[in-house]
């Protein structure tokens, strides 16, 4: 119903007095509306709660048991704080890893690590991490000599990408690890045992010595049980070699030619800088889709100056950084060759991090003034925020003073 | 302790904004340009809430944004534009999308695939090809819509008291449909049903049915679109909210992330200040509150005693909206090999828009999505050979409210799978051999970056008792705390971009004059 007189329109929905009289009743209705209505607080947010269980801001563990691996690595145990809020372990996407926050003598650090264990294993409540003892880390020393069953760790929720996804991914993942980068594997052959995951795993592990392999025994067994899923060939740089399954090599294009077929299969690398370094170059040989080959971050790039286009002059060179956090500001100095983050958490101030490696965004900072080099591979920047001067301080190395406001911690 | 947990920030402000999305952004901003002293609190890391970006590999991905209403061509600029160019003067960029939709009908008896150029004649003209003698019909519907823009404008600039008299003369068609549904309206103006479908494909924009849903939006929303087009900033949301947070600090505003407010201190009925997760204690009399009612009363209000029953009941009485579940796919080849030649396309089983809310009620498949090639707006959106396609689609959040953690992966990729398969069956493309990322946000993902209720981003549905009419004209009368004003999707103007862009600066107009009256009484 509706009518035209010349050229005004007239609407009639019901009747021209019921049209006008709905009008005049909408805001007693509303009115009457919340009268009727009840007056209990709303208590619940189940979608907020399972939220919380799948990305807890952190979560508070205790070590309960540790298990020597070899001569340089430790499996740690890690069990809900029964002192705690933490209840339960978060459910992770295996290869996940998560951040542990560090007091370390007064420097609160944080430091990713690949979680080693199945989901499954989260649900009856423990996470295993594999640390290898860094020769020159001190974190790791720190955990050497203070990590014993019945210390307290604090971590995030489970974090990265590095993990196996179907409606991305081909069937058959190669896994290509490096030393300690074995840890991911680990957590992705038991799921890919108890059915989390539906895919095949081919690893390539490359070790130095036999005696620097992890979990030899352990993948052994899971593949000599799955034969059709699990397949492990150890890749050994020494010259001696007596294990079985073990080839002399590197991870060379010919060795991964004789274990895999490329073009079929998603490549997922974990490992040391120079192992990307070497192994994305013999990858390169079989031209594949930018899709079939995965990085894990590596973390903080280890040497910076070996990067062609870091500015070698500079260094030798320690800047100012002044630092805005807060209403306070403070000048800190800051190595060219260490990461803005590392010269933070030295003068203890903590942007909140996780990843280290550029990738996650949680450390976005606002560059004021200066200049910084981010290497390339590590830019995970957003369009904008290059465009308006933000910059990741884990990723970024200072080269001239600089003037920065970061966020504080959460 | 690290001192970048103790660290203070100053503790007395004008105004505090709760919360950098786009509602307290544009609040923020306002303020920051008039000399107010004004604080805004995100507990993100980013500006935006939902208005932001994310990276995989080579791509970077809109978060949520479709197309942007209200900003408009430089010839005919709609409120966004004149906010973003002419008064905040920010460094963004955007442009129009090159069509109004696709929309795609795949049940069988049902189908249709229509595409939708800009511009209400051409609306009308498309609309009569598909079915002849509408076009009168639909040419009436916009006819109203246009009378009702004016009337929205006149309510707005009365502040919500609008003279009963001059709307009666001068807006009748507005009066006279502003308590009816979609349906009872089209219906009333003759539009043929099969015309209906067609016109009502925005539906999805404000998701609620065509029968609930109230006419004088869904009928304004359109008309936008359809005059001055759909709009999307060349690097993403994240561009234009990290160019409004440069602005806001140009003016002497200040925004700090990862802050969470935990409280909003009241005493006596008045705002006196709020307090942070990081143990910061403000002094305010002012609040602009980015965080929904629901969240305001029912957890930060302190103490919990001064929060008054008609609160609770204002809050429960109206109906939670829709949150959602998106596909990003970052695809190794380009728009054009792979066949996608539009922009934003619907696609659903059928129009009746009853029958596809209810299945967003429940964990199934889906029956409606609506998609974007953002490559088709902004061709250099992603590396030269690849293109971003986003999949979207709405559940009401009670369908995942049983969900466990242990199944939430194998669920999110089955149904991300059927998202894709619907795509590719209406568009007769095969996409998955190339995907090179892809990422799945669901009804957590956005509970956890933007701390929504039960992941809610649509605000309070819009049927005509709750639509933006009462709500305009209850201005003032909602003010149940003395200082305490919202601002965004879940206020005055509805859910959407540039309903809570506009509503941010409609909220601190009303705290300015506050403010500005009682600086007048010292």
């Amino acid at each position: 119903m509706s009518k035209e007189n010349e050229d005004k329109l007239e609407v009639t929905v019901k009747s021209n007095t019921r049209d006008l009289f709905a009008f005049t009743k909408l805001m007693p209705n509303r009115k009457k509306r919340f009268e009727r209505a009840s007056s209990e607080p709303i208590r619940e947010d189940p979608i907020m709660d399972l939220m919380r269980k799948l990305h807890p801001e952190r979560q508070y563990l205790l070590i309960d048991g540790i298990k020597e691996e070899t001569k340089s690595t430790k499996t740690y145990n890690l069990v809900p704080d029964p002192d705690s809020e933490t209840k339960e372990l978060a459910y992770f996407r295996p290869g996940q890893y998560i951040s542990l926050k560090v007091d370390l003598e007064g420097v609160r650090i944080t430091r990713p690590y690949s979680i080693a264990s199945s989901p499954k294993d989260s649900l009856k409540g423990f996470y295993e991490l594999t640390i290898r003892k860094e020769e020159s880390g001190f974190l790791t020393q720190y955990i050497w000599d203070n990590w014993k069953v019945g210390t307290k760790v604090e971590s995030s929720g489970p974090e990265g990408f590095f993990y196996y996804e179907k409606l991305r991914d081909l069937a058959q993942i190669v896994g290509i690890a490096g030393g300690s980068g074995i840890t991911p594997f680990r957590s992705i052959a038991k799921a890919i045992i108890d059915g989390t995951i539906d895919a095949k795993l081919m690893l390539l592990y490359g070790s130095s010595e036999e005696d620097d392999i992890i979990f030899y025994d352990e993948f052994k067994e899971m593949e000599r049980n799955n034969p059709a899923k699990i397949k492990v060939v150890h890749i050994l740089s020494s010259d001696i070699v007596t294990l079985e399954g073990c080839e002399k090599s590197f991870i060379t294009k010919e060795i991964i030619e004789k274990y895999c077929d490329a073009r079929s299969s998603t490549f997922f690398i974990c490992g040391p800088q120079i192992m990307y370094n070497f192994v994305e170059e013999e990858l390169k040989k079989f031209n594949l889709p930018v899709k079939q080959i995965r990085r894990e971050a590596f973390g903080e790039v280890k040497d910076i100056l070996t990067h062609p286009d870091f500015p070698k002059e500079v260094a030798e060179k320690i800047f100012k950084i002044k630092v805005h956090i807060g209403d306070l500001t403070k000048e800190i100095p800051a190595i060219a060759t260490e990461s803005v983050l590392i010269a933070l958490e030295r003068a203890n101030l903590n942007p909140p991090s996780k990843c280290r490696s550029g990738e996650c965004g949680f450390c976005r900072s606002l560059l004021i003034d200066g200049k910084v080099y981010i290497n390339p591979v590590s830019d995970w920047r957003r369009g904008a925020d290059k465009k308006f001067n933000y910059f990741h301080p884990c990723a970024s190395y200072p080269i001239t003073d600089l003037e920065i406001n970061i966020p504080r911690e959460l | 302790m690290s001192e970048s947990k103790k660290q203070r920030i100053e503790d007395s402000y004008d105004v505090v904004v709760i919360g950098a999305g786009n509602g307290g952004l544009a609040a923020t901003a306002f303020l920051a340009k008039q000399g107010i002293k004004v604080l805004c609190l995100e507990q993100h890391n980013l500006p935006g809430g939902v208005a932001t970006s994310f990276v995989r590999g080579r791509f970077e991905f809109e978060t949520s944004l479709h197309e942007l209403a209200s900003f408009g061509p430089e010839s005919n600029k709609g409120s966004i534009r004149r906010m973003f160019e002419d008064k905040l003067k920010i460094d963004t960029k955007f442009v129009q999308v090159p069509e109004a939709f696709r929309l795609i009908t795949t049940d069988s008896g049902e189908e249709m695939d229509v595409n939708m150029p800009f511009g209400v004649q051409n609306f009308v003209d498309t609309i009569e090809k598909e079915v002849p003698g509408s076009k009168k019909s639909v040419e009436n519907f916009f006819k109203v819509a246009e009378e009702i823009g004016e009337a929205f404008a006149y309510i707005g600039s009365m502040k919500g008291k609008p003279d009963q008299g001059v709307l009666l003369r001068e807006h009748s068609n507005f009066l006279k449909t502003a308590a009816y549904s979609v349906t009872e309206v089209e219906n009333a103006l003759g539009i043929p049903e099969k015309a209906q479908k067609i016109l009502n494909a925005y539906w999805a924009y404000l998701g609620l049915p065509m029968s609930r849903m109230n006419f004088t939006i869904f009928a304004a929303m359109t008309l936008t679109y359809a005059e001055i087009g759909g709009w999307i900033p060349t690097d993403r949301s994240h561009g234009y909210t990290t160019a409004i947070d440069a602005k806001i600090r140009e003016f002497g505003g200040r925004i700090e992330y990862n802050t969470t407010v935990n409280k909003i201190l009241v005493e006596e009925g008045k705002i006196i200040g709020v307090e942070t997760s990081s143990g910061d204690k403000l002094k305010t009399n002012y609040v602009i509150s980015n965080a929904t009612q629901t969240v305001v009363y029912n957890q930060l209000i302190y103490p919990q005693s001064e929060v008054p029953e008609i609160a609770y009941k204002d809050v429960n009485a109206r109906i939670h909206g829709l949150t959602g579940f998106v596909l990003y796919a970052g695809l190794n080849a380009s728009a054009e090999e792979l066949g996608l030649k539009d922009y934003g396309y619907f696609i659903m089983d059928n129009m009746d828009t009853d029958e596809i809310y209810d299945s967003w009620t429940k964990l199934q498949a889906p029956k409606g999505l609506a998609c974007t090639v953002l490559n088709n707006a902004v061709p250099d959106c992603s590396p030269p050979g690849t293109c971003l396609l986003n999949i979207t689609t709405l559940y009401r959040p009670e369908a995942w409210k049983d969900v466990k953690p242990e199944d939430y992966v194998d669920l999110k990729n089955k149904l991300a799978e059927e998202l894709l398969t619907k795509f590719e069956k209406a568009t007769g493309t095969s996409l998955r051999e190339h995907i090179e990322e892809i990422e799945i946000a669901t009804p957590a993902t956005f509970a956890r970056y933007a701390k929504l209720y039960n992941g809610i981003f649509y605000g309070y549905e819009p049927e005509s008792w709750d639509s933006m009419v009462p709500r305009l004209m209850s201005m003032g009368k909602d003010v149940y705390i003395e200082g305490l004003e919202f601002a965004g999707g879940f206020n005055r103007r509805l859910h959407g971009y540039s309903s809570a862009l506009n509503d941010g600066v409609m909220s601190a107009q009303l705290t300015l004059q506050k403010i500005l009256k009682e600086r007048d009484k010292v």
